[in-house]
């Protein structure tokens, strides 16, 4: 045993010194091999990781130097905690993407789904493969709060079968929404988990305020009026010059703060689409694999949420929330991020055009009151993020301890706090395992409560087909 | 140059993998395009103006009447070549249609 240990030690450890990077490229390419991937293809999408986290954290150690003097004296000159960087997904997949553990997280839901397939408990097949890192995030910070792999890999499997249950739950809905059924879309997206906590809000809407909607507003005229406005560069500029002068710098430092998020933000969805595309050929080679063994079965396909970013609503959500969210971080006890990167709430309005079909008064109120709990969740988990980027080369060294970067609107916040539970009962036991098991409780009636609504409207859609 | 433009949410994933797949493809059949990926919220009327196809995933709500022809690529998402090869070829009826 002694022998094999040091045997491994003796391959992996020089490989692990090389860094995250060189690793990853290696980890991938093999992966991609044992899926039947051509060489070249699996070794074209390992080169492309290591070139993608190169770039994040370039720009990551861009945003955050810049940033961090400005955010250091914008605290002590307001007096308000908030000293964590929103930077937004792309920099958070990337750290994700950068851990081999996510590679171990695809696998399993990779089985999972193919399972349920063949047990009839889907109708889905997932080729969203990109957006495992969804799921990896919440397994991953559930071993950094103290969990160990086993437990980690319950959780995400748990949160994993639910998701894909939820893809078969939302279709016909979906079919609405595009006013399309002729068609295989649907989606296993994290965002979608706030559907049943949205559900009640919408619930409430119906018995006390459904008056409100008559206030409902084409959301197409609005997006049109913003225009460039609401874009990612131009949010970067107004946020620099809001830092710049709420932390009291020389015009000339507000310029460079301005423009710096402005680049920043750009890059990163720039370098958000490297590291996608570094991950095709392994989705491709795991979609040919999973449909040869499906053979003559019909299935929904689970993409990415985009098919359903043509309706307006969900900018129009967004571009109404983003001021919203920065008066309510402002403000809100216990929250330490400061949006930015993440202030087009693209991880909170989808869910919220699926439960309301577009009622867009409801988006922005539902929205604005959970938004809340995807700030503390960013909070709750911006040492994990910024320990894995540190980790993973991603974050600059030479920022002062306390900096820390995470995302406002990431996808999953409930996720992220049942991680926080679930880690702190398996290392600390006590009361931390009844919070842990109450909450995952309360997670699954929720869910089950909310299939039983999204049934009844399934049965509503079929009997208007039908008629 | 046949000039085609895509969207989708944050304009680096779905809208990507279809400009990709468009001209890989369409170059195969012999046409030159070159194809755009941006965040559908950014696309406005005078960006449309500026190209010849409009290559969404699902025809999207854009508050304006797109003059130019759309053309739903939604089915090259699914990694399924069959499924895509319908989509392929109403843009090559698209295309020729330009007489460019």
């Amino acid at each position: 045993m002694g022998s094999i240990i040091s045997f491994a030690n003796a391959i992996f450890n020089p490989l692990i010194a090389l860094g995250a990077a060189p690793v990853m490229l290696i980890v991938l390419t093999i992966i991609a091999l044992c899926f039947r991937v051509k060489f070249p293809r699996a070794l074209e999408g390992g080169i492309r990781l290591a070139i993608a986290l190169t770039g994040i954290s370039a720009i990551i150690g861009l945003l955050v130097t810049a940033f961090s003097t400005a955010l250091t004296a914008f605290v002590q000159s307001t007096g308000i905690q908030l000293s964590i960087t929103d930077v937004g997904w792309a920099p958070l997949a990337t750290i994700t993407w950068g851990s081999p553990y996510t590679l171990f997280f695809l696998l399993i839901m990779v089985v999972i789904n193919v399972a349920m397939i063949f047990l009839k408990r889907t109708n889905t097949l997932d080729v969203d493969i990109f957006n495992v890192w969804h799921s990896a995030f919440i397994g991953l910070l559930c071993m950094f709060f103290g969990a160990n792999l086993f437990i980690a890999t319950l959780l995400v499997l748990m949160i994993g079968v639910m998701k894909i249950i939820n893809s078969d739950l939302m279709k016909p809905t979906f079919n609405d929404l595009m006013r399309n059924s002729n068609n295989p879309m649907t989606t296993t997206h994290m965002n979608f988990m706030m559907n049943p906590a949205i559900m009640v809000f919408d619930k409430i809407f119906d018995l006390i305020f459904p008056w409100l909607d008559k206030f409902d507003f084409d959301a197409a005229k609005l997006n049109q009026k913003i225009g460039f406005w609401g874009s990612k560069f131009a949010i970067g500029i107004y946020l620099g010059v809001f830092i710049g002068i709420m932390a009291h710098q020389s015009p000339k430092d507000i310029f460079t703060l301005a423009f710096t998020a402005g680049t920043a933000l750009e890059l990163f969805s720039q370098i958000g689409n490297w590291f996608i595309k570094s991950v095709e050929p392994l989705s491709q080679g795991i979609s040919n694999v999973a449909t040869k063994y499906l053979k003559g079965r019909q299935f929904n396909i689970g993409l990415d949420w985009p098919f359903i970013a043509g309706r307006a609503e969900i900018w129009a959500a967004a571009n109404v929330l983003a001021p919203i969210m920065l008066g309510e971080a402002l403000i809100l006890p216990g929250n330490h991020l400061l949006p930015l990167g993440g202030i087009i709430a693209m991880g909170v309005t989808p869910a919220l055009l699926v439960v309301t079909r577009g009622k867009i008064i409801r988006m922005i109120i539902i929205g604005a009151l959970e938004l809340p709990v995807f700030l503390w969740a960013g909070t709750l988990a911006a040492p994990f993020v910024t320990h894995t980027a540190k980790v993973v080369g991603a974050f600059p060294a030479g920022v002062p301890k306390g900096q820390l970067i995470s995302q406002t609107t990431m996808e999953g916040p409930i996720e992220k706090f049942l991680a926080y539970l679930v880690g702190h009962a398996t290392s600390q036991a006590g009361m931390y395992v009844v919070y842990a098991l109450l909450a995952i409780a309360a997670y699954i009636l929720l869910f089950i409560w909310y299939a039983f609504q999204m049934k009844k409207r399934n049965k509503a859609y079929a009997e208007a087909a039908t008629k | 140059m046949i000039k085609i433009l895509t969207a989708c949410g944050a304009g680096v994933n779905s809208s990507h993998q279809i400009a990709d797949a468009l001209e890989s493809e369409m170059r195969n059949r012999g046409y030159e395009v070159q194809c755009e990926a941006v965040m559908i919220k950014d696309v406005t009327e005078d960006m449309v103006s500026q190209y010849d196809i409009l290559a969404p995933i699902v025809t999207p709500d854009l508050g304006f009447d797109v003059k130019i022809p759309i053309i739903e690529c939604g089915p090259i998402l699914y990694r399924i070549p069959a499924m895509a090869q319908p989509v392929y070829d109403e843009m090559e009826k698209a295309i020729k249609s330009l007489n460019k």
